[in-house]
């Protein structure tokens, strides 16, 4: 009754459950490893039932024979990558949204890779009209997404090295691998009679190179001021008071300021905070802007130590009885250079206790009151 | 002369006379032809010379094109002569047009530079647009007597022979402000800020009209500037200083400031209006108002229009009084407000009872999906009759 393909399986399957209840006994008792281990014994479990079904591929006495000059079927991987797609898909409606698309993925790749395989099988007697068919079927489908695959496993991993490395290490490996596909493109191109298979090999070779050197830089994980900047939350850019982190974007004021349209230019210059307001030729302590509308200044750093400009924007209710300020600020802005800020006030002065101003922590003394009609 | 040439000659300098006297309209406030301001008069200098040119060109050459069509009508005639080129006809007829264009375009060159000058600024303003109103807001520039920022909207009132800079911007959607006696129009633009320089040379009250397509009521948006001379100036300026004052107590006015602190203080401001705690009530057209702002109402009755400049505070024999007035009594007449007796009850009352009816604006709650509930527009505030009586009273001391 039992092929021997199925009893394998189905050995498997009860092997796999015996494995998940000694493991939830005795190891841990949370759902995720069960999960996973349930998850395997499903897909061997359905693989026993494929087994059983097609009596594992031989053909049975009093089945039809095949053609005369029929060549054997190829085997194919696509029953196990639907098993895998399945298992997937079951696994992911349990644990996480990306393991289910992932199996969905593999199943539908599957599905119709099994399905156009098996036409193409039936087709004709020759086998190798049979593969063009299929090819001229499924290549256009197919060397795209391979394409995608093989160009994102190699980005992800050269960023996964670049981040886990030193800046001066990953400028040094940049131009390196730069130089090395320059030089290799260069002789492919200028010895066209090269093998095919060393140019797949070298090919092959960098590829996988490049593939196990992301996975062990992934591994070893970030760099450390990449690391402690993001303890410091300086990707988000929640300081607003004195500079307390040590890593942070040094070049975030970058020139973009130099094009954006401004209503005041606020310079730090000899400790002394002043302002320019757009159209006016005289510098000034106050600024006046419209409510209820963005507003963006440039900070021009004169002075001779980094420093950011903070805007006290008003107060606003967190909750019952609990009122915090509202601020908004710049990175800190290195010597010579500026960053632009754009802000909005909803309310006029008179709905604030303070007035709104734009300081620089650390300077006393000096602050630009902004004034909103 | 044929019938029928007749009839054609006689069409066509009907059609010529018709359009001649068009241009004499008695009453033409946008009139692009009668600069009233340096920018304005830059622009007339160029325009002017531009039209002749462009004129006696358009003559000339419909002039040419009848005159072919009479003369070498088919009248059954054999065929003439067929040549095919004429260089020297075609090369003059080549450089003589680029020369034109050339000359025009020098001048042109020269006028956009005159005209972005802003070194020699004696005032800012600051413009926005939204819809479907101007706010205008004067930074403290003490130079002119403007101690603190002072916030108004509609009518934008100018010191006469003052280079004033408006630096222009907008709440919502693109708009364009143009006052055409004064200079010619600059887009307000969300997120950026446009500069604009107008001055008057004597006292008087000219009209614009935004000219950006920017939804419903785009033709409801209008506004006015208006100049004074600086002793008018420094006058206005004084009073928009002070804080609105509280009616007295036990009178209708001291009601309709009930009204207006339980409705109308959602959205507009009124600078030294106090809630019954004594705190300062403070509007919140943020929470409100797709634009995030209405206008501010604390010198209401100072300016002669409301609603975007669409409506007048002026009965029609008042407002004909203020705005037909010398140049000489403009400013005294102007400053004098809204009286009691002048005041125009009726399109206010409209206004209060249904500003929606009055105005197309986005204003039915049910249809505000896109906009999160906010209004784009005042809203029918389903007030009732006693409560108009009573907010007309108070708003009557707004001056």
């Amino acid at each position: 009754m039992f092929t021997p393909g199925s009893k394998l399986f189905l050995g498997l399957t009860g092997f796999v459950i015996a494995v998940s209840v000694i493991y939830v006994a005795l190891v841990d008792s949370s759902v995720g490893g069960a999960v996973a281990l349930l998850s395997v014994a499903i897909g061997t479990a359905l693989l026993a039932g494929l087994s059983l079904f097609n009596r594992d591929g031989e053909v049975a006495v009093g089945d039809v024979a095949a053609p005369a000059g029929a060549e054997p079927l190829t085997s194919s991987m696509w029953p196990l990558v639907a098993t895998v797609g399945f298992v997937g898909v079951v696994a992911g409606l349990l644990t996480h949204p990306i393991v289910f698309f992932l199996g969905l993925i593999a199943l539908l790749a599957a599905g119709v890779e099994w399905l156009i395989q098996s036409w193409s099988e039936g087709a004709s007697s020759d086998k190798t009209y049979n593969a063009s068919i299929r090819g001229r079927m499924l290549h256009p489908l197919e060397f795209p997404v391979l394409a995608l695959v093989g160009l994102g496993v190699i980005i992800i991993s050269f960023s996964r090295v670049m981040l886990a490395v030193s800046k001066d290490a990953g400028a040094i490996i940049f131009i390196i691998a730069g130089a090395a596909v320059l030089f290799v493109g260069s002789v492919f191109a200028l010895k066209p009679s090269l093998k095919k298979t060393l140019v797949v090999g070298v090919c092959v070779a960098g590829a996988v190179g490049v593939a196990a050197s992301g996975i062990a830089a992934a591994s070893n994980g970030l760099r450390d001021d990449l690391v402690k900047a993001k303890k410091e939350h300086h990707f988000s850019h929640k300081e607003c008071g004195e500079e307390e982190g040590e890593h942070f974007d040094h070049l975030a004021e970058g020139t973009i300021s130099l094009r954006s349209n401004v209503v005041a230019t606020i310079e730090l210059r000899d400790g002394k905070l002043t302002a320019r307001e757009l159209g006016v030729d005289k510098v000034t302590q106050t600024i006046t802007f419209p409510r209820s509308n963005d507003a963006t200044i440039i900070f021009r750093n004169k002075d001779e130590k980094e420093v950011r400009l903070t805007a006290f924007l008003g107060t606003k209710a967190v909750q019952d009885g609990v009122v915090e300020e509202v601020l908004n600020c710049t990175q800190m802005i290195g010597i010579d250079h500026e960053q632009a800020l754009t802000f909005k006030i909803a309310k006029p002065s008179m709905a604030s206790d303070k007035p709104y101003t734009l300081t620089v922590p650390g300077l006393e003394g000096q602050s630009i009151e902004i004034m909103v009609p | 002369m044929s019938t029928k040439i007749r009839r054609i000659v006689a069409g066509v300098s009907g059609l010529a006379a018709t359009s001649f006297l068009a241009g004499c309209a008695k009453d033409a406030p946008q009139d692009t032809w009668q600069p009233k301001g340096t920018n304005a008069k830059i622009i007339d200098d160029l325009q002017q010379p531009v039209f002749a040119i462009a004129g006696v060109i358009g003559v000339i050459v419909t002039c040419a094109v009848i005159y072919c069509i009479i003369k070498f009508r088919d009248r059954g005639q054999a065929m003439p002569e067929q040549t095919h080129g004429k260089p020297a006809l075609e090369i003059g007829m080549t450089i003589l047009p680029a020369l034109i264009l050339a000359g025009v375009g020098v001048f042109t060159f020269r006028t956009v530079f005159d005209l972005s000058k802003t070194s020699d600024t004696q005032m800012v303003v600051n413009v926005t647009g939204q819809q479907w109103w101007w706010e205008y807001d004067y930074p403290a520039q003490p130079e002119m007597g403007i101690t603190a920022p002072i916030i108004t909207s509609g009518q934008m009132i100018i010191p006469v022979g003052t280079k004033v800079l408006l630096r222009e911007t907008s709440r919502d959607v693109i708009h364009s402000y143009w006052i055409p006696a004064l200079n010619g129009k600059r887009d307000a633009v969300p997120g950026r800020v446009h500069t604009l320089r107008l001055d008057a040379d004597k006292p008087g009250i000219y009209a614009g009209q935004c000219t950006e397509f920017c939804g419903l009521s785009h033709a409801n948006m209008r506004m006015e500037t208006v100049a004074l001379s600086k002793e008018d100036f420094a006058a206005w300026v004084a009073n928009q200083l002070t804080n609105a004052k509280s009616p007295a107590e036990k009178t209708l006015a001291k009601e309709g400031e009930g009204v207006f602190l339980n409705q109308c203080v959602r959205c507009h401001q009124v600078n030294g209006l106090k809630k019954a705690d004594g705190t300062p009530a403070i509007a919140a057209p943020d929470e409100n108002v797709w634009s995030g702002a209405a206008p501010n109402l604390t010198h209401l009755m100072s300016r002669n229009t409301f609603a975007g400049a669409s409506f007048d505070l002026l009965s029609p024999k008042c407002r004909a009084d203020v705005w037909g007035a010398s140049s000489e009594t403009v400013g005294k007449k102007y400053l004098a407000g809204v009286s009691e007796e002048c005041l125009n009850q009726t399109d206010l009352r409209r206004w209060l009872r249904n500003a929606p009816a009055m105005k197309p604006m986005y204003a039915d709650p049910a249809k505000l999906t896109s906009t999160n509930g906010k209004y784009r527009g005042m809203p029918n505030l389903g007030l009732t009759e006693d409560d108009i009586d009573k907010l007309v009273a108070y708003l009557s001391t707004l001056k």
